[in-house]
């Protein structure tokens, strides 16, 4: 059943990021080529999806929106795995107060308004894609460091750190190498599970101004755009990215929790008897 | 933040506990019980209520504790991060004049509005205001912090109260309905619909709704709290406020939806559930008595858990919206780096989301014996 | 009733578990209830009840306008209101519409200001029985003090450069002002346009930009304000007015930051008129009761070349970026027929001052061949390459505004067709200023058109060159021409019309053959408002402010019924 979930979401991302892929490339169009006479042109069968508000092919448009929508969460998501992989592995493993100091922290940034705290960090370093990728990035850790602690946790016990200990490695050695790895399919996860988060956030800050810059393509800048052209008539300039931006973000959700169901075994509480 | 925890001590996976390895479910009435010997009268009921008050007094105290610290580090941070930021809070100033002052007359307003010293002077300074009762100037809205925050703060309230009342109400009817019938058709459309919904921004529905619902069919007003200019009035208001508040409710609904009928599910598996059954009671009696009164603590707690949420949508709505409210000033300070504003705004909104988290967690603790006061 | 029910089930619930459950209160529905119940309360208390004031019979004689612009500020020694277009003050003298050149009429002052031979001292005679909206009389002490304050460096007044050549001003008898220049100024009358404060309002120094004044003006003007707050502010006519009361006896203006909103707004009939960016304006056309108003005006649009940057520096690129520029493309599609183009900083409306031939036409064929000639040869990715140096510029824009934003992807598109690469940059002006002399930036300008020597002096002097002089702003392109400099002091100190018209000809022939910006276009400023039966001030050159103080209300005092 999980299987067919992660088949089925699956396609649908691959298709996705094909579409984000080849478009721009097979059209041969250059993002920077404009042609305001073209500007917001309804849907028809030589633009399928109508024009933008400076007459580029609204089709191709997405598809690098799409790509750099992608690409941003993707850092965000990798960054957002990198602390809280050491956050998880140093508190599950270390126990006590450090343990009880980062589940404080972390319940303490979870306390935050994400967006309030992304759009702070963004104001105030404007225009910088350093800024957006942080400030998704440090405050969507949480989740993960969360679930690597955990297995941290059951993992100790397992009888393979204890065979490392007694054949002499070090506390650090046993972490670095052994635990590590072993996260690394829940770390892999919360990566893809991130992901939604990450363009979420990116395209709500891109649309208040404050994330990526009105010329490039972003399903925020976008979608920020189309409060423009509403009024102007075009609803395919909503619509459309719109659309994408759901597609792009259930698939990538579905496939992450899919994929958690295949790849964690069933707890036997959740067996069905 | 408090774990809740069912009858049979089943945990949700990757949920935490407050320490390692926790044990299965203990009620927190029982230790005064049990330390008693075998000759005395069983607890009196005051004695246990009594018990459970004092733990749940405990954790309010214990959580008040640790806003403080909190709520301190994120306002240093704030500031610090404003000094280091290379952004010049005298555009937001200075507006179009900013151009054409030399950069000598900035330096000179810089002096004058205490721009140009360190952050922590400027973080102490405000503290000190702060404690002191003054809460400083907005420059972004020319006016004292407290009026904008005055005229500001009721109509937050409105909406956000209305748009949270709207979803939780709407939340409850449909996953209970939804987690009953778990499985059928109803089931089935309503989650496909939360989950459609929840992956869209708040800003995108509400685009789409003033895209439907104002210029197209023009049966609604797109913007503001009242007709160009003049006076609120009630209708009026009502009138305005009738789509930010739907808007605001509908991306609220998928996640408390989803959290009723989470627990409706995991309540209809439960024993006493089964025993009412196989007793021949009725099933809209088993519902309304037995599953909805389970299933309410998880709902409060989840509520709780996700009030950044709502604030998050409240801001969203209050931009597209052009709704007059506080959440939609966070926007405007942050543009302009008004830090007077920015900084009030941004910590009150932080103990406000944490102590509302509070309140929930205390009202499930009453609520439910069951759950654990370590939180 | 549902919720006591309730309560009353959780308990029995308890009961029959066998658990001793505290008498809580399920507080899940009665949350709901209470806030809904909150909800109405809170509804009821906060709005006041009644309908909105002043409409009805009333109604006729006011206006609600939305302004793009932000409300308060209205201190004339921080530069409110430098063009005269002020409700609630007077200046010296004011301008008078029409096609074309506004003239100047005399206001505060009862005749137009008179020079001497070399225009280093101007005289003028002060209207007599003017009186402030707080009482106090006006007389010259005012103007004085008023023009002393701007010019005072603990102000920190953000119009001080552009008056710096005013040394002093002294009252010489009971009527009468002198202004004594630093050096000649032929066109002293363009700074008499500034709106007069009482002397008591600036007796002590202090930053202008801090003044009480900001908030509560006090002038002689047709209007007083009444009311200020964030997002509202109201002026009423001021029925002593020494030209005769106003017939429109309430002005609210609102303030409403994004465009689609106060299109929003003008559609569903909630204000009387507002300023648009040109294309929203445009789907006004043709609507019942509306009118799309275009006022002409002198609002430039151009990008800087830094002479400092190696690309944009350089002659031939600077050339052929003027001729690659579909400039007439920009005015029908960017700003929907909205606009003129422009060549030079001067428009054509100067009349005798403009140069008709000094234009650049839009031939990309031409100039490619330039750049080829200079050297620049194409490369493989289509980016020309001189000596190693890619032919790449970065061009800096304030990301707020759509038309700039808008203009800038299609210069750059028209700068790709002949080779040469347009990075574009959204950036707020603080991040702008410090590479305003490397990069190019996307630039307004024509503040003060009213005379080409303030139109163009500051963008093309090379006075302007070295950093601590005037505003970073000033002449961006740090351009350096020494026939334009000497005939721009010809037009500044030359008292004789004729010769400052030829010598801005000259600047304007000069300019084509050497440029130093690409200039793209004049906007039009568009407006919507409501057809009400008014006879509306005629139109006007504009500066580059164009709230709602200006378009069709630049002079609402004037407007008759018929």
């Amino acid at each position: 059943m999980a299987r067919r979930h992660l088949v089925v979401a699956g396609s649908v991302l691959a298709v996705v990021v094909l579409y984000a892929v080849l478009v721009p490339l097979l059209a041969g169009v250059d993002d920077r080529v404009t042609d305001f006479a073209q500007a917001r042109q309804a849907p028809s069968a030589e633009h399928l999806f109508g024009t933008d508000s400076a007459g580029r092919d609204l089709f191709v448009r997405i598809a690098s929106g799409i790509r750099t929508s992608l690409l941003v969460a993707l850092l965000c998501a990798l960054l957002a795995t990198v602390i809280g992989v050491v956050v998880g592995v140093a508190a599950g493993f270390w126990g006590g107060w450090p343990d009880r100091l980062v589940m404080r922290t972390t319940d303490a940034v979870n306390a935050l308004p994400h967006l309030l705290l992304g759009i702070v960090i963004v104001a105030m370093f404007r225009g910088s894609l350093l800024a957006i990728v942080l400030s998704i990035a440090l405050t969507h850790w949480t989740q993960v460091a969360r679930i690597v602690r955990s297995e941290i946790l059951s993992l100790r016990q397992r009888p393979f750190v204890d065979a490392a200990v007694l054949a002499g490695a070090s506390r650090r050695q046993v972490a670095v190498r052994h635990l590590v790895p072993a996260t690394a399919p829940q770390a892999l996860i919360a990566v893809v599970l991130l992901l939604p988060h990450a363009v979420w956030h990116e395209s709500t800050l891109s649309f208040l101004g404050f994330g990526l810059p009105p010329h490039e393509p972003s399903l925020g800048t976008l979608l920020e755009e189309a409060r423009s052209s509403l009024l102007l008539g075009g609803w395919w300039t909503l619509v459309f990215p719109a659309a994408v931006l759901v597609v792009v973000t259930l698939a990538v959700a579905f496939a992450g929790q899919a994929l958690r169901k295949v790849v964690t075994p069933p707890q036997p509480s959740e067996l069905r008897l | 933040m408090t774990t809740v925890r069912d009858g049979r001590g089943k945990r949700p996976a990757a949920e935490p506990g407050t320490g390692p390895a926790d044990g299965p479910a203990r009620t927190s009435a029982r230790p005064d019980a049990a330390s008693r010997t075998a000759g005395d009268d069983a607890p009196s009921v005051r004695d246990l209520r009594r018990g459970r008050h004092r733990d749940v007094w405990g954790m309010v105290r214990r959580r008040l504790l640790f806003i403080v610290p909190v709520t301190g580090l994120v306002s240093a941070g704030l500031f610090a991060a404003a000094k280091y930021s290379p952004f010049d809070p005298l555009v937001g100033y200075l507006g179009t004049r900013y151009m054409t002052t030399t950069e000598a007359d900035k330096a000179i307003i810089s002096e004058q509005l205490g721009l140009d010293q360190p952050w922590y002077a400027t973080y102490w300074g405000w503290l000190q205001d702060l404690f002191g009762g003054d809460l400083g100037r907005s420059r972004s809205f020319s006016q004292p912090v407290a009026q904008v925050i005055a005229e500001r703060l009721p109509w937050t309230l409105l909406l956000a109260g209305a748009g949270l009342a709207l979803a939780v109400v709407v939340a409850l009817l449909l996953g209970i309905t939804a987690g009953v019938r778990s499985g059928g058709l109803v089931d089935r459309a309503v989650t496909a619909v939360c989950v459609v919904v929840q992956g869209l921004p708040p800003f995108v529905l509400s685009l789409a709704a003033i895209a439907v619902f104002a210029l197209t069919l023009g049966w609604l007003p797109a913007a503001g709290l009242s007709d160009g200019g003049s006076d609120p009035t009630a209708g009026g208001v009502l009138r305005h406020m009738l789509l930010p508040v739907v808007v605001l409710a509908i991306s609220q609904v998928p996640w408390l939806l989803l959290a009723v009928r989470e627990s409706v599910v995991t309540s209809k598996g439960e024993d006493f559930v089964a025993g009412a059954v196989s007793r021949g009671i009725p099933t809209g009696i088993v519902t309304r008595r037995h599953i909805v009164p389970t299933s309410l603590a998880p709902f409060v707690n989840i509520v709780g858990v996700r009030l950044p949420e709502l604030v998050v949508g409240a801001v969203l709505v209050e931009e597209v919206f052009s709704w007059p409210g506080v959440a939609g000033a966070i926007v405007t300070s942050a543009r302009d780096l008004d830090m007077a504003l920015l900084a009030f705004l941004t910590i009150g909104t932080t103990v406000v989301v944490m102590v509302g988290s509070l309140l929930a967690d205390v009202v499930v603790a009453l609520m439910d014996p069951r759950v654990s006061t370590d939180g | 009733m549902a919720v006591t029910r309730i309560t009353h089930l959780v308990r029995s619930v308890a009961h029959r578990e066998g658990n001793i459950v505290v008498r809580a209160r399920a507080a899940g529905p009665v949350l709901p209830t209470i806030a809904l119940g909150g909800v109405l309360a809170l509804v009821a208390c906060t709005t006041p009840g009644g309908s909105a004031d002043g409409e009805g019979a009333a109604g006729d004689a006011e206006l609600v306008l939305a302004d793009g612009y932000e409300l308060g500020g209205y201190n004339p020694v921080a530069g409110f209101g430098a063009a005269g277009e002020a409700k609630m003050y007077d200046g010296l003298v004011r301008l008078t519409g029409g096609e074309g050149m506004p003239g100047f009429e005399p206001a505060l002052a009862a005749e137009l200001p008179t020079a001497n031979d070399d225009a280093t001292v101007w005289t003028v005679t002060i209207r007599p029985g003017v009186t402030f909206s707080d009482g106090t009389t006006f007389g010259p002490e005012d103007v004085v003090a008023t023009y002393e304050a701007i010019l005072d460096p603990a102000s920190a007044s953000e119009a001080r450069s552009s008056f710096d050549m005013i040394d002093e001003v002294v009252e010489t008898g009971d009527d009468t002002v002198e202004f004594r220049l630093a050096y000649p100024y032929a066109p002293l009358v363009t700074k008499m346009l500034i709106g007069i404060v009482p002397a008591e309002a600036v007796a002590t120094p202090g930053l202008a930009a801090e003044s009480t004044l900001n908030s509560e003006p006090v002038g002689t003007g047709p209007y007083t304000l009444v009311d200020l707050s964030p997002d509202r502010a109201v002026l009423e006519a001021n029925e002593d007015y020494w030209d005769g009361a106003p017939e429109i006896k309430k002005l609210t203006l609102l303030y409403v930051p994004d465009d689609n909103t106060r299109a929003q707004r003008m559609v569903s009939g909630e204000i009387d008129g507002t300023n648009l960016p040109p294309l929203l304006a445009n789907t006004f056309e043709g609507k019942d009761g509306m009118t799309v108003t275009a006022q002409t005006s002198a609002d430039w649009r151009g990008l800087s070349l830094p002479t400092n940057n190696p690309v944009a520096g350089d002659p031939a690129v600077r050339m052929a970026l003027n001729l690659a520029a579909d400039r007439q493309s920009m005015i029908d599609d960017v700003l929907g027929g909205h606009g003129r183009v422009a060549a030079t900083p001067y428009p054509e409306v100067y009349g005798e001052a403009y140069e008709p031939d000094a234009v650049f036409e839009h031939d990309p064929a031409r100039a490619e061949e330039i750049l080829t000639d200079a050297g620049w040869v194409e490369g493989a990715d289509g980016i020309r390459v001189k000596d190693g140096q890619r032919a790449q510029i970065a061009l800096m824009y304030n990301s707020v505004d759509t038309v700039r934003r808008d203009l800038a992807q299609a210069f750059a598109s028209d700068a790709l067709a002949v080779g040469v690469e347009v990075d574009l940059e959204a950036l707020s002006w603080d991040r702008i200023d410090p590479r305003i002399n490397t990069d190019a930036t996307l630039l307004g300008g024509g503040d003060e058109p009213f005379d080409p020597d303030t139109q163009s002096y500051d963008a093309l002097s090379s006075v302007f060159v070295q950093p601590d002089v005037g505003s970073v702003y000033a002449n961006a392109s740090d351009y350096q021409n020494a026939t334009v400099d000497a005939a721009l002091e010809v037009g500044r100190r030359s008292l004789d019309q004729a010769e400052r018209d030829a010598a801005y000809r000259e600047v304007q022939d000069a300019y084509v053959d050497d440029p130093g910006y690409v200039y793209l276009v004049f906007l039009d400023h568009t407006y919507v408002s409501k057809d009400a039966g008014w006879n509306m001030s005629g139109p006007v050159l504009e500066p580059h402010a164009h709230g709602v103080t200006w378009g069709p209300w630049w002079s609402l005092q004037s407007w008759t019924r018929d």
